[in-house]
């Protein structure tokens, strides 16, 4: 049976076009319940007698929500004990449009097989399909399909059965009394939890309605936002400019906005003016005049205490705007009028208790700084207390401080290390599941044997001495090298890469896991991995005395690391020792020994200083990050020590040639596929992104030249103080914060002069050496095999915009993993303090204007070190002199860099949240500087504090 | 024109039939021949009707799309008639055979509905001087069977009737206008046809003339007057065809009668479409394309 379904569609040019579908409505579509007779199918998803605990509905019944129920209370719907649901076709289709993310965990709930929620398809039923009738709303004549289905269902089950029942779930009071007259059973989400046994937790996860009339108060307290229709109005005529939402880190009441499609930053200040916007949110901009143009208070401010929600935040805003900000600072402020995408996801956090024993309205304080708080209302505040809980925004109406929301999920108790990684991990967006059944199906069988086939298309190079040299305790080896001596007086070094893209076959579940993954995350104490283990500990990792598939690179060069030859090709090796670099090290010092592989590890010694000296000439910076590493107590697995990392010569021997690989590579995928080969390019920054570069070196009476990398470069090497050693690495810290992103791209979406790579001063790179951790070298392999002819082409890897669209989630999942990684030592950090308190050598890295930004290089840390805070009422205050850019205080000034001596403890005055503090101890200021921990006696088990080298 | 090859004592026949007012058909001078009408028959278009005329099918698409408003009437939606003769219907239209009977059925159709009263355009405009709807009417010559022109301009009309233009409304905004589309498919504007003209084709064979002449009648003739009639009898349009000379008195003659038959064939048209618009989705599709 065939009918049409029409529509009128605007295109982008203004016209209407017609649109005709063809419809095909079937007889055969099945319930999909194992009670039913006459629907013949396979494995039904519905059960029998599904177990009611609703006292509403006391007999076995299945439930039907319609879309608003699932797009609002999807967070129910995943609890365990909600099970065989029937989810219309309708709801599924209206979902997808609406929300991406719901429809996502929709879908994900529908292929679990323990929840029983069936998809039933009522738009091709030839029973359950209606058309639109004239005069009816689109949203009328879709419910009036959810009330069609659920009908049909009823009448089916009772043909099968007399006692089982369909339950339609619905908000809407319309549809609710509609589906009543039809002899449907309905209720409204709330009715229905509410009347099921131990509610208790599935009650706080319901979304809140937005009623409006939730606060009694209805005194308006932000501005309305604008409707749909007159900000799309603005926004073409140049009213209103779009833009995305970036709250401040530093002050809750600033923030910015970057505009679309321009590279402008507009500030935003006061409540009044931001006006609801969350971080993330898509907003409409209204530019204000500009002689109401603020500029960043550069104080920073956390927000403590609970205020009431009908609170006086314009009081608030005016005390931060305080005077008239001079001409000369003024940036180009804006206001928000309205909001076009929320970009709300689920924040973890934990829950500050209200005051009030009973109260049942509380706060939810996000870990993220620039989440505002939430207000959730909750029955059961003191199991939540003391717990990591997540939380979803339901909305913020104008009349409300604080944005509604309601409990999503216990994470577990704070300070606990799963818990705090758990959250680390979801707070960075990184997919941290267990590889789906479906993923492990694509995994090669156990036991592993290479084959006949397998050794014909492959170079043999089993008998060379290869060796790989890795961080200690690493288990996913993705590189081994070789060197040897060639009969015409040349030498033939080869970079030897494990080869990932063998086992991992484009298109299947296995590639997509690791394409969305994008790159393995690591934290202190833990690995996510991008491909499973099998695979990164096993077949892919290049372990020492086993047969393994690699990658090769083999170059023949002369003495002077001239490249005469390159060549790549897949290949069979077997590494000879996998070492660490303290080991190869030690190897190459050692007179005494002369194996192959140590005369290797030499020869590629010697090659790598050379090619460095030459990387160097030519412009490549060299640049600082204070990095550390933990040694963890193997039982308690607490930090009992930080170090910072050292580096070795065979470390830059390691990466000297990993980049000469990376470059070869680079060179011949993009000769090979111009148009669709996966780089990486380091733009070089804006001439004013080294502004504060600039400044701090002056005060110290250096200039440094900007204008391009080797002078840079040369200029950075040249500014040492020999009285502070430290100096030219704080500098070169603070010129590591200047650089851009760097970043994957397809080669044929910008043009070649901007492929350059500024930190490495190459004219081409990409990332071919780490396929076990990052899958943009999986695409290098990929294309690089198709150029030399050893694997087939696939048509995604040479469609540029579907290259490009993978290379945006690999730049975001890349991203995301360093913040993880940053902020898995903060946390290890953290923990390492809470038993201690001491004293440390820092450094003013800034100075701000009721702070300083304090940078401790043996823990590797930046920490902010208050100065006038509100708390403290008494003592000396200090003074903020911009010009100068220092802070005064009697006879005591504080510059850049400036060594002091501070004491580190964890403020435990909040024991939910503990925070690292930072108290002066050196230079003196009386009434404001502490005693020496050593003095304080404070505890015993502080390791003995050394001086650190640098 | 379609010729077929008649032999002198056949048109013979057929003049002496006329002149008793008997036609080699068995129809009088003023019969037209068994007309079927069926509208909507193509999905994609925003109006279509289906016309056979003995043999004679036409096929007629209504394409409502926004455009500019010609500069001499910037109050006005426009009408635009394309003429497609498809191999189909003779040999003779193979390859641009037919171009010309298309553009002379369309010339005459653009000039018949030239005429304000017969069709309201004004209806049609969006924004005055930037907006307006465009009618594109598309006739397609599937059958020749003889009077393509009146065959032509009844499927055009019912087309027109069967036609529903999207609702729109426009919202200003200093100066920035915007064109917002209704999302209900049912929120549709109809035409009004009542007064749109059909033509009349009056054949001179011998000292009379008849209508509807079938293909033989037509090689018998040398003389054709073609008018634009509407339900009250206005002319629009009046072309002369054909080599033979018209009488001046004889011209008034058969304009009366033209006038006369146009007036019943409106009539009878408008009676059938409205029943069919009231069978709805009820009625019978016979229409090929189903």
């Amino acid at each position: 049976m065939l009918t049409n379904k029409i529509f009128l569609k605007k295109t982008k040019k203004g016209g209407v076009m017609k649109i005709v579908r063809e419809h095909y409505l079937r007889d055969d579509i099945t319930c999909g319940t194992e009670i039913c007779a006459f629907c013949n199918q396979k494995s039904p998803c519905l059960q029998e007698n599904p177990s009611s605990r609703s006292g509403l509905v006391t007999t076995s019944h299945y439930l039907l929500p319609d879309t608003n129920v699932v797009l609002h209370q999807i967070d129910v719907l995943e609890d365990s004990s909600i099970q065989n649901v029937i989810i219309l076709q309708t709801v599924l289709d209206e979902v997808r449009h609406r929300s991406a993310p719901a429809h996502r965990r929709l879908k994900d709930m529908i292929s679990n097989p323990d929840k029983h929620f069936y998809s039933f398809c009522n738009e091709f039923n030839k029973d359950t399909y209606i058309e639109r009738l004239r005069g009816e709303k689109s949203n009328d004549r879709n419910d009036r399909a959810i009330r069609q289905a659920a009908k049909w269902y009823a009448d089916h089950l009772k043909k099968c059965d007399g006692n089982l029942k369909v339950v339609l779930l619905t908000n809407d009071a319309d549809n609710k009394s509609k589906a009543k007259d039809m002899g449907l059973e309905a209720y409204t989400i709330y009715e229905y939890v509410k009347s099921l046994k131990d509610a208790g937790l599935l009650m706080d996860r319901l979304s809140v309605p937005d009623t409006g009339l939730a606060v009694e108060d209805n005194r308006v307290q932000f501005p309305e936002h604008l409707p749909l229709l007159e900000i799309q109005r603005g926004i073409k005529s140049g009213k209103y400019l779009q833009g995305t939402f970036q709250a401040s880190r530093e002050n809750y009441m600033e923030a910015n906005v970057s505009v679309h499609n321009d590279d402008r930053m507009i500030f935003i200040q006061g409540h009044m003016n931001l006006n609801r916007a969350v971080q993330d949110d898509v907003v409409a901009i209204e530019m204000l005049k500009e002689c109401d143009w603020g500029c960043p208070s550069s104080l920073v401010m956390e927000e403590t205490e609970e205020k009431p929600d009908d609170a006086d935040i314009e009081g608030e805003d005016l005390k931060l705007k305080r005077n008239k900000v001079p001409k000369e600072q003024r940036q180009p402020s804006a206001r928000v009028v309205g909001i076009i995408k929320r970009n709300w996801r689920q924040y973890c956090g934990i829950l500050q208790q209200s005051a009030l024993k009973e109260a049942t309205r509380h706060l939810f304080v996000p870990a993220e700084k620039r989440i505002p708080k939430i207000r959730i209302e909750t029955r059961q505040a003191n199991v939540l207390a003391g717990q990591r809980i997540v939380v979803a925004i339901d909305s913020w109406p104008k009349n409300s401080r604080y944005p509604h929301g309601h409990f999503v999920r216990m994470l577990g108790n704070v300070g606990d290390r799963e818990t705090e990684n758990e959250v680390l991990l979801l707070e960075h967006d990184v997919p941290h599941n267990n590889f789906s059944d479906s993923v492990l199906s694509f995994l090669p069988k156990m036991p592993w044997i290479i084959t006949e086939e397998d050794m014909k298309r492959r170079r043999d190079l089993r008998h060379l001495y290869i060796c790989s040299v890795d961080p200690p305790g690493c288990t996913d080896i993705d590189d081994a090298l070789h060197y040897r001596e060639l009969e015409n007086g040349n030498i033939e070094v080869g970079v030897h890469i494990a080869d990932v893209s063998h086992f991992i076959r484009p298109g299947n579940a296995l590639d997509k896991e690791a394409a969305n993954r994008g790159t393995t995350v690591y934290l202190v104490d833990m690995r996510i991995d991008m491909v499973p283990d099998l695979l990164s500990s096993n077949l892919c990792s290049l372990r020492s005395n086993v047969e393994r598939f690699a990658f090769s690179v083999l170059w023949e060069m002369n003495h002077d690391a001239e490249i005469i030859k390159t060549e790549f090709t897949k290949s069979i090796i077997n590494s000879k020792a996998s070492l660490t670099y303290a080991e190869a090290q030690m190897r190459i010092d050692d007179k005494g020994k002369n194996d192959p592989l140590t005369l290797g590890l030499r020869g590629l010694n010697r090659l790598a200083k050379i090619l460095k000296r030459k990387r160097t000439e030519n412009g490549a910076l060299t640049l600082a990050s204070p990095e550390i590493r933990f040694h963890i107590d193997s039982e308690t697995h607490d930090p009992i020590d930080v170090q910072s990392k050292q580096l070795l010569e065979t470390n830059s021997m390691v990466e000297e040639f990993m980049l000469l690989a990376n470059i070869s590579t680079a060179q011949k995928i993009y000769e090979e596929f111009p148009n669709c080969a996966v780089l990486r390019r380091h733009p070089s920054p804006p001439p004013s992104n080294f502004d504060p570069l600039l400044k701090a070196a002056l005060s110290k009476g250096f200039s440094i030249t900007v204008s391009s990398g080797k002078e840079l470069a040369d200029s950075l090497d040249k500014a040492v103080l020999p009285e502070d050693q430290y100096f030219n690495t704080m500098l070169r810290i603070m010129a590591t914060r200047c650089m851009m992103q760097a970043v994957y791209f397809c080669s044929g979406t910008i043009s070649e002069s901007e492929f350059f790579h500024y930190g490495l001063a190459s004219e081409i790179y990409t990332h071919f050496t780490s396929p076990i951790r990052r899958y943009s070298d999986i695409l290098v392999h990929r294309l690089l095999a198709v150029s030399i002819g050893a694997d087939a082409s696939y048509p995604e890897l040479l469609d540029k915009y579907k290259t490009q669209s993978v290379c945006n989630n690999l730049n975001y999942r890349h991203k995301m993993a360093q913040y993880a990684g940053r902020a898995s030592v903060n946390l290890q950090t953290h923990l390492f303090f809470k038993k201690r308190v001491i004293d440390e050598e820092g450094y003013v890295l800034f100075v701000r204007k009721n702070a300083l930004q304090i940078l401790i290089p043996r823990y590797g840390l930046e920490a902010t070190l208050y100065l006038n805070t509100d708390r403290r009422k008494q003592g000396p205050t200090f003074e903020f002199d911009e010009e100068k850019n220092v802070q005064r205080c009697g006879v005591v000034t504080f510059h850049v860099f400036d060594r002091v001596i501070v004491q580190l403890s964890i403020d435990r005055s909040n024991i939910q949240h503990l925070k690292l503090k930072l108290e002066l101890v050196k230079p003196e200021v009386p009434g404001f500087s502490v005693p020496k921990a050593s003095q304080r006696d404070v505890n015993l088990d502080e390791p003995p504090t050394k001086k650190v080298k640098t | 024109m379609v010729d077929v090859l008649l032999s002198d004592a056949e048109k013979t026949f057929i003049i002496h039939g006329i002149q008793d007012n008997l036609r080699d058909d068995g129809r009088g001078c003023e019969d037209y021949r068994h007309m079927e009408i069926e509208t909507d028959v193509v999905s994609s278009t925003s109006g279509s009707a289906k016309v056979r005329l003995a043999n004679t099918e036409i096929l007629v698409g209504v394409k409502a799309e926004l455009g500019e408003p010609s500069s001499g009437k910037p109050d006005k939606g426009r009408l635009e008639f394309f003429v497609d003769c498809s191999a189909n219907a003779t040999p003779e239209f193979e390859g641009r055979g037919g171009e010309d009977l298309a553009l002379e059925i369309s010339n005459m159709l653009t000039r018949a509905y030239d005429c304000p009263k017969c069709l309201d355009l004004g209806k049609l405009c969006v924004i005055k001087g930037q907006q307006c709807w465009v009618l594109y009417v598309d006739i397609l010559l599937l059958e020749c069977g003889g009077n393509l022109f009146d065959a032509a301009s009844v499927a055009v009309k019912a087309a027109l009737y069967n036609t529903c233009i999207p609702t729109v409304t426009v919202s200003q905004d200093e100066g920035h206008v915007d064109i917002e589309l209704s999302d209900d498919p049912f929120d549709v504007q109809h035409l009004d046809v009542t007064s749109a003209p059909c033509i009349v084709t009056l054949s001179k064979i011998g000292h009379s003339h008849v209508v509807d002449a079938s293909q033989k009648e037509e090689a018998c003739c040398l003389a054709r007057l073609m008018m634009g009639v509407t339900e009250k009898g206005t002319v629009t349009a009046l072309k002369k065809e054909g080599s033979g000379s018209l009488d001046p008195s004889s011209v008034e003659e058969m304009m009366e009668t033209g006038k006369r038959v146009g007036q019943a064939l409106n009539k009878s048209l408008m009676e059938v479409l409205c029943l069919e618009e009231q069978k709805g989705k009820k009625k019978e599709k016979t229409g090929f394309l189903r």
